[in-house]
This record gives structure tokens, sequence and C-alpha cells, in this order.
């Protein structure tokens, strides 16, 4: 127990911070490098006034028609990716460790908020899963990683609040917990969770390309 | 003497029986430093000081907590018993008292993870009282 902590705490944690932001500046040099060989007319599209206008209507709510045509899917979506953020940045037990180790710390959420935040996460996963599954045109793109990846992503916020309430076992989910979270964190440069840096990039093209005109059906 | 009589003498005697041990099991408890913390955020941490030393062979030790220090700098063989760790560790004008209670949960864990023994995650001192 003692061992596993010390190492999950300790080099694990800081591999896991080396993993995502080397992991994050590999992918971005690769990218940039791919689409600049394979793909340089992308580079042509690109148009600031088209892209902005593009990523600020696909992160307001409802902003965009897509997100008008599935409201459950759109709810759930924001609350996701908000309470993903808030909660562990936020939440007072990590930020008292963030003062234990590096000797800052900021505003803090309620105990009761945070964990409010982390089972909204938990439960907008199960959305996410239900929809993988049983929505056809969604299914048709859903392989066995994607149902990883969206464990990966659950499992730091469930045994969160697993070891917050205290539930059997809780000394023993601490630690899945801890190394949940740097499991997530390290894989996020090589799996679609990148979308978290490439989004502007992916939507700035899309509405570059589309420009003024809208459904045009020119595929 | 009637038997609910007899049963409620029973009753108070069994209760006393179990009561009075255990409050005096709760004497060797201690709230560290409770008043300090204004704004609670978890179950306090009760820790019972000399059967934690005991287990740990710390009753020589004193000052591995009760340190003393003097312009930053640790003064050798002097102890600070007599003080509550808040009174150089805790920050005026911050109710959730982030740094005092950073610097218990390094004093504890540091130890714990370096001898291999004690609790190490954070339920496992701030029970939830059930």
């Amino acid at each position: 127990m003692h061992d596993i902590y010390a190492i999950l705490t300790g080099p694990l944690a800081w591999l896991s911070f080396a993993v995502f932001l080397g992991g994050s500046l590999y992918r971005f040099i690769s990218l940039y490098q791919l689409a600049r060989k394979k793909d340089g007319a992308v580079f042509q599209y690109m148009d600031l006034k088209f892209a902005l206008r593009s990523i600020a209507h696909w992160l307001t709510p409802f902003g965009a028609k897509n997100m008008r045509m599935n409201p459950a899917m759109t709810v759930v979506t924001f609350a996701f990716h908000i309470a993903l953020f808030i909660a562990p940045l936020f939440v007072f037990a990590h930020v008292v460790l963030i003062e234990e180790s590096f000797g800052i710390h900021w505003f803090t959420l309620p105990d009761s908020v945070a964990d409010i935040l982390s089972i909204i996460v938990v439960l907008s996963c199960v959305f996410f899963f239900a929809r993988r599954i049983m929505r056809p045109e969604v299914k048709f793109l859903t392989t066995w990683v994607d149902i990883v990846i969206l464990i990966i992503v659950a499992a730091p916020f469930a045994t969160g609040v697993w070891v917050f309430h205290q539930w059997a076992g809780f000394p023993t989910m601490t630690l899945v917990h801890i190394f949940s979270g740097e499991l997530m964190l390290a894989i996020i440069p090589f799996t679609k969770l990148f979308h978290m840096f490439l989004f502007p990039f992916t939507r700035g093209y899309i509405g570059s390309e589309f420009g003024g005109v809208r459904m045009a059906k020119d595929w | 003497m009637n038997t609910t009589v007899k049963q409620m003498i029973l009753l108070f005697l069994i209760s006393a029986g179990v009561l009075i041990p255990s409050f005096s099991f709760c004497d060797d408890y201690m709230n560290i430093d409770e008043e300090a913390f204004t704004k609670k955020q978890r179950p306090f941490v009760s820790f019972n000081h000399d059967e934690h030393n005991e287990m740990a062979g710390l009753e020589e030790d004193c000052a591995l907590c009760h340190h003393m220090y003097e312009d930053g700098k640790l003064v050798e063989d002097e102890s600070s018993e007599d003080m509550a760790c808040s009174e150089c560790h805790a920050k005026e004008n911050d109710p959730k008292q982030m740094e005092l209670a950073a610097t218990y949960h390094k004093r504890c864990r540091e130890c714990h993870v370096e001898k291999k023994q004690g609790p190490i995650t954070c339920g496992a001192c701030h029970k939830k009282v059930k």
C-alpha cells in the first residue's frame, strides 16, 4: 500500500504530466507537418473570421444547428465538459495537495458541489456509452477503443465519489483514483481526447471551409 | 420491586457499563488544533497521541513534531509541546486554513510513507462519523 502510494504520487505522477505535455507537443508538431505535406489546401482555406465565428457558435449552448437537432446530447455534453474541468481543478482535496507540493493554492468548491459535478461526469459517460451502442449512425463508428476511453474518463470521477463518501475499500480505491487520473492524463495526446487541444483547429477549419455558405451539398 | 423497575435498573447499569469506559477511552483522543479551523471541510482527525507515539517509538523524540524554528532555522534540542501548531503555521484571514492543513498533511503523511506504516489516504484519517 505505502510503496504503491509512493510510486503513484511520486515518479508516476511526474511521468503522466511529462507524457501529457511532451506527447501533446509531439502531436501538434507531427500533425502540423502532416497537414503541410499531405493537405496544404488546409492552410489556404483557413480564414480567421469564419474560424472564430464557428468556434464561438460551438462554444455556445445550442449555438450551432447540430446542437439544436440533438438537444439531449447538447445538454449532457456541456454539463459533462464543464464538470470535467471544474471538479478536479477546484475540489478542496486536490487544492490542498497542490499547496503541500508547490506552496500555492486557489479557490475551492464546497465538497457537496464537487461531489455533484463528479456524479454528473459519471452519468454523462453512461449517457455517451448508451448513445454509442444505441444510435445506429454512432454505433457504426464505434470501436472498442471508444468504450475503453469512456471508462478511463469516468474512472477518476467514479472513484473520487467513492473515496469521498468512504464506501467499502476506499483506501485501495484512493490508489485506483490516483492511477486512473494519471492514466487519463497520459492518454490524452494519443487518443481522440486530444480534441481538447485540436478542437479550435478542426472547428476553425470546418468553419473556414464552409465560410458563408451553409448546407452546400458539395461532398 | 416490580419487574419493570428491575428491568429499568438493569438497563441503566448496562448502558453505564458501556458508556463510562467509552467516555474514558475517548479522553485519550484529541482533535488537534480544532479551533484554528473555523471553516471545516472534512471530518476532524481524532488522534490518540500517546498510543501513536508508543507504537511509533517516539516517546523520547517530542521535537520530531513539536519542533522549534527561529529565524527560519531549526533549533536543536528545543521543543514546543506547550504551543499549538497553529501559533506558527496558521495564516490570518484564511477560514479554510489551507497552509495549516497542508502542514499537518505533510508532517503525518511523509513520515507514514517513509516508515511504511500508518494511514496515508484522505479518508483513513478524516473518518466519516457513522
